[in-house]
């Protein structure tokens, strides 16, 4: 702390950067940028919204309406990161060199001062005082550990010293899940593909960059689709068979249903949706020029030919059901040299005047429909690295919070005048101070018992003194400790 | 015997509770208070006997699935948790005067479940989304979780409205209970206990989204307000390890962090739609 003057720019930026001032403000951003995103409407929900289009151009000038994706959203994810880094890369060496810290000498007098601590006098000697003492604080706490001092016999016991160390473990974690998140939008991707039932597929239509097509190195084949449901008319479960076909073998045939997906070479197929689409299509178009009446046969996405004309008609789209007047179709008809036009016409409803384009009047006598699954295609090598910062983190939460650095000492001397030994013991917990508490009174009560302990004129102030501390430890820590120091760094200054 | 039969008489056992401990700590009579925990005990079982029938039912219906599938079973099973924990920290720390606390809270789930408009107590299938052993595991943990985060709100309101009396008995039923600085000791403990949970909650129906969808985090509105719970709970356990804050600090950021529990649960699923939406 002396030297803080001395201490650049750099180094106050370093600071800051290691600050948990800065920890809050992380974590309170964080929360206040993922409320906004989980009120406003994210992605193509916008334009629906019924905002103004002032208000519109708003949020997405501030990237609000796709947030946990802008630039600023991750800059405060990297913020938290860095802060991490910076705090262990800061704390861990600390840490470290406390627990390598040798135990030095000490006295009854520098144990009084503990905020847990017991001193009592005694008549009997030394020597035998010792293993009494051994004694109680093996069956409380666990074996002393003799520091071979010559004037006075001192011991020490630890246990629990790595317990300091797991919050570094949960620190690690959320770097390791941000690592394994990068990693998967990196050299992952995530899309989807519609498979009609009977036929195979390696397209797959990404979900990030609109019409992003990516072909896959074999074949998806969806043999069979199906749906059942419960008495109720609620979906009971989708299931399709699939076949993956590679180098034009069948390689793999498996069922999936949602909840349990398919994996091939790192990419995995999620029942996700079905639908129905179009097979073929029987139509009758009635030239009204013309008086003619011609029948065409026809799939989706073909153009053909209208007989005895040089027009052409093509379904562009299906829809089974297009807002609830049952199946229709997007048919687009075009003229030589001249711009297309096109229309939904309805297969169920004749006279809807959709179904008339340009001179053609268009009636749909024969559908037959094919069903299709809906599969979510996924590929994230980094989805491991994400699973096991989440075990680390949960270890490291469990074991920061549920663990503890327990430290008892206790040392024997004889008094002044020679005629008394005297008996001190002192402990320390990083954490869970009452349980440690509890037993550090057991022990006190064990020693008096044994020892045949008599009070102590000298330390007659100190009992109550550790009354009122006891009485208060939280309060006392808040006092004593400065805020991003802990007691122990504080200690060893 | 119906298993609506058995929750229904816990919601009254539940209020019965409440109100001997609530006498208790009026009257400052201490018998009352081991009636409360034991009629807290004994709607517990009824409450686990319940619980266990209406598992049973679904079964018998040819649904088969664990009571955790809609809004009425978790409000149940929520008031299961907060139960539970509360008797094991009764058990371990021999505090009592705290009971009517989460006892209050469990009949105000219990009630809530069984008289809230538009609450479906029927069993009903289980929709292909939920049909996966997460579910068990995902809303178990959540829900200790929230139930923790319960309990530590009643302390913290407890604590702020303790904080000023002296722990004289001459001062009334406040003075009654656990000091301001036990108080928020516990409450600490509860409060790491309910993060640890959540902590297992989220990850849970992390892993358990890559499963069904591949995806572990989407954005969703439950998953991104069960983070934003997670953001204030963890700044309450660094400020308060770090910084040393204690007392009215953790206590009004704890009853914040509950208040983002409660929109995380019932808020999501009745304001916010998204993938969580058979919650309603």
């Amino acid at each position: 702390m002396a030297n803080e003057k001395e201490k650049g720019s750099s180094a106050n930026i370093l600071d800051w950067l290691a600050s948990l001032k800065l920890t809050l403000f992380v974590f309170f951003s964080l929360a206040a940028a993922s409320t906004i995103g989980t009120l406003l409407p994210q992605g193509a929900e916008l334009e629906e919204s019924g905002f103004s289009p002032g208000t519109i151009s708003l949020i997405q000038s501030l990237g609000l309406n796709n947030l946990y994706h802008s630039s600023w959203f991750r800059m405060l994810l990297m913020l938290l990161c860095v802060n991490l880094l910076v705090c262990t890369i800061d704390r861990l060496p600390k840490t470290i060199k406390l627990l390598r810290r040798q135990e030095d000498q000490f006295d009854s007098n520098k144990l009084s001062k503990f905020g847990t601590s017991a001193v009592m006098a005694t008549r009997m000697s030394a020597e035998e005082v010792r293993p009494l003492v051994q004694n109680a604080v093996a069956e409380t706490f666990g074996q002393l550990k003799d520091l071979g001092s010559s004037a006075r016999f001192c011991g020490v016991l630890e246990k629990g010293r790595w317990s300091r160390l797991m919050v570094y473990g949960v620190h690690a974690s959320v770097i390791l899940v941000v690592l394994g998140a990068l990693l998967g939008s990196i050299v992952g991707y995530k899309g989807f593909m519609n498979i009609p039932e009977g036929e195979a597929s390696d397209e797959v239509e990404l979900t990030v960059g609109a019409h992003n097509h990516l072909t896959l190195p074999f074949q998806v084949k969806c043999d069979k689709f199906e749906v059942s449901f419960y008495d109720t008319g609620a979906p009971k479960e989708f299931k399709s068979d699939l076949t993956i076909i590679d180098n034009g073998k069948e390689v793999v045939k498996q069922p999936i249903v949602v909840n349990d997906p398919l994996s091939y070479n790192g990419v995995t197929f999620y029942q996700s949706s079905y639908g129905a689409t179009l097979k073929h299509v029987e139509l009758e178009i009635k030239d009204s020029n013309s008086g003619k009446t011609e029948k065409v046969t026809t799939s989706l996405q073909q153009t053909v030919s209208i007989p005895g004309t040089d027009d052409q008609i093509r379904i562009s789209e299906f829809q089974d059901n297009l807002m609830g007047f049952g199946p229709a179709l997007g048919v687009v008809i075009s003229k030589p040299a001249k711009p297309a036009n096109g229309s939904w016409v309805l297969a169920q409803k004749p006279d809807f005047h959709g179904n008339k384009i340009l001179n053609y009047q268009i009636k749909v006598k024969n559908i037959s429909k094919a069903n299709y699954t809906g599969l979510q295609v996924s590929r994230d090598p980094g989805v491991w690295v994400v699973y096991m910062g989440f075990t680390l983190m949960l270890l490291g939460i469990m074991l920061t919070f549920y663990s503890s650095h327990n430290k008892v000492w206790a040392c024997i001397e004889p008094n002044e005048n020679g005629n008394r030994t005297i008996v001190a013991v002192a402990g320390r917990s990083s954490r869970n101070a009452p349980a440690f508490n509890d037993k550090f009174d057991e022990l006190r009560d064990r020693l008096n018992s044994v020892l045949k302990a008599e009070p102590i004129k000298l330390e007659q102030t100190k009992p109550e003194k550790a009354k009122a501390e006891k009485a208060r430890p939280e309060k006392a820590k808040a006092e004593k400790t400065k805020p991003g120091k802990t007691k122990e760094e504080k200690k060893k200054k | 015997m119906t298993s609506s039969l058995l929750l229904s008489i816990t919601t009254f056992i539940y209020l019965l509770c409440t109100v001997l401990y609530v006498a208790a700590v009026v009257f400052r009579y201490r018998p009352l208070l081991f009636a409360g925990t034991m009629t807290a005990l004994g709607g517990f079982i009824i409450q686990t006997a319940g619980i266990i029938l209406r598992w049973k039912e679904s079964y018998d219906m040819g649904y088969g699935h664990a009571p955790l599938s809609n809004m009425y079973e978790s409000l149940v099973f929520g008031a299961w948790s907060i139960i539970a924990i509360y008797l094991v920290f009764e058990w371990r720390s021999r505090q009592r005067a705290l009971g009517f606390v989460p006892a209050g809270m469990a009949f105000i789930a219990m009630a809530y479940a069984s008289f809230a408009t538009g609450m479906d107590a029927k069993i009903q299938p289980l929709v292909p989304a939920l049909k996966s052993n997460w579910l068990i595991a995902h809303v178990i943990t959540c829900f200790l979780g929230y139930a923790a985060f319960a309990v530590s709100f009643g302390l913290s309101m407890l604590y702020l409205l303790r904080k000023d009396v002296k722990d004289n008995p001459g001062h009334g039923a406040l003075a009654f209970l656990p000091n301001a600085r036990q108080l928020d000791s516990i409450n600490y403990q509860m409060i790491v206990f309910g993060f640890l949970w959540l902590s297992v909650g989220i990850i849970t129906g992390s892993v358990w989204a890559n499963s069904a969808w591949g995806t572990y985090w989407s954005w969703d509105p439950k998953e991104t307000w069960s983070l934003i719970t997670w953001f204030i709970y963890a700044a309450l356990l660094h400020a308060r390890t770090m910084k040393g804050w204690q007392g009215p600090r953790v206590a009004w950021l704890s009853m914040i962090g509950f208040a983002c529990v409660l929109f995380t649960y019932f808020g999501v699923n009745y304001l916010l739609s998204g993938l969580h939406s058979y919650g309603r």
